[in-house]
């Protein structure tokens, strides 16, 4: 339904770098110097969907499940 | 003394320079230490700055964070590390070369001294005092085997004249022999070795076998050995000196050489 490119939509760097923990940022440079190239689905393989649950503000998470849910036509975006 | 100036400055300018490169800086501005000491608005700028590149590498870090940033939030023995080596670097040296400091050398007659411990400084004697008695020097051992040589006596010995003003200087025609070419040159005698100047006294001190077979035992008239001659005056007579300069010597031959001692 949706890509990790749509998770980074809302899951910002702003939020990201604001709500991680520091060795979550750690990895996440680590691991983009490593490969050479920062994605989307490099994110998400350090800070995987458990880790954003966790740490990330829970508005931001639903805000993107429910824009997923809207482009697959099921809701109206913002409705649950 | 604001040293994080101090630090932009040096890293800026070793960056600029190209004495250091970026990578040099996040071997020890790590991740994890960016993680502990950047404030989140720069890390939210180095995650879009991250994102948004084609290519993430050290220049991209250290570009978006910035120098002074860096040395504003990493801790200064952090940034004087990476300076320290960059710096160690550039002259030649390993950084993990510790400083060494010499030990003090201590001279020990008996026995070798143990191994020092590192670190640790050995006490030195106290320095004798500077009215001390010293111990008398040794006299130098004599010598075991040669010939003795008789001391010089100056104040009985008459002044001699120089041998420039009894003699006149001899010639040896080297240029005017070289001169008649080689195809004139004849085979010449084996010269006799010439004879060891024998020593001045104690004829008995010497050494039997430590002197070769060929050495001459017979006096010659140049022989000093009798120690009479000093008081005596050469006669020579004018007839019996050599004009080499006006005697024609271009053919050397061997009867020439034959009474060169008598003419002597």
């Amino acid at each position: 339904m949706f890509a990790p490119s749509d998770v980074l939509q809302h899951a910002t760097p702003d939020v990201l770098a604001n709500h991680l923990p520091p060795e979550l940022l750690s990895k996440v440079l680590a691991a983009s110097l490593a490969a050479g190239s920062m994605t989307p689905d490099r994110v998400l393989e350090t800070v995987t969907p458990e880790l954003l649950a966790q740490h990330l503000p829970h508005d931001v998470l639903w805000q993107c499940i429910s824009a997923a849910v809207a482009r697959a036509g099921v809701a109206a975006p913002g409705k649950p | 003394m604001n040293v994080k100036a101090f630090f932009v400055s040096a890293l800026g300018g070793a960056l600029e320079l190209g004495i250091g490169t970026p990578d040099d800086v996040l071997r020890h501005v790590t991740p994890e230490v960016l993680a502990q000491h950047l404030p989140r608005p720069l890390w939210a700028r180095l995650l879009t700055a991250c994102l948004g590149a084609p290519k993430v590498d050290a220049q991209l870090v250290v570009e978006t964070v910035g120098v002074a940033n860096l040395c504003e939030h990493v801790p200064a023995t952090i940034v004087w590390a990476c300076i320290a080596e960059i710096a160690a670097r550039a002259l030649g040296k390993s950084s993990e070369q510790p400083t060494a400091i010499p030990a003090p050398i201590v001279e020990s007659k008996s026995a070798p001294a143990p191994a020092a411990k590192s670190g640790a400084r050995v006490a030195l004697a106290p320095a004798p005092p500077l009215d001390a008695p010293r111990r008398p020097t040794p006299p130098p051992s004599p010598a075991v085997q040669g010939p003795a040589i008789p001391p010089v006596e100056h104040a009985d010995e008459p002044a001699r004249p120089a041998p420039s003003q009894r003699f006149r200087q001899a010639s040896t025609g080297i240029g005017r022999v070289g001169a008649t070419g080689a195809a004139a040159r004849r085979p010449q005698a084996q010269a006799a070795p010439a004879p060891a100047p024998a020593p001045a006294s104690q004829p008995a001190a010497r050494v039997p076998g430590r002197r070769g077979s060929t050495e001459a035992e017979s006096e010659t008239e140049t022989s000093v050995e009798s120690g009479d001659w000093r008081g005596k005056e050469i006669a020579v007579d004018d007839s019996q000196l050599v004009d080499w300069s006006s005697e024609n010597t271009s053919d050397v031959r061997d009867e020439d050489f034959g009474d060169f001692s008598r003419k002597r």
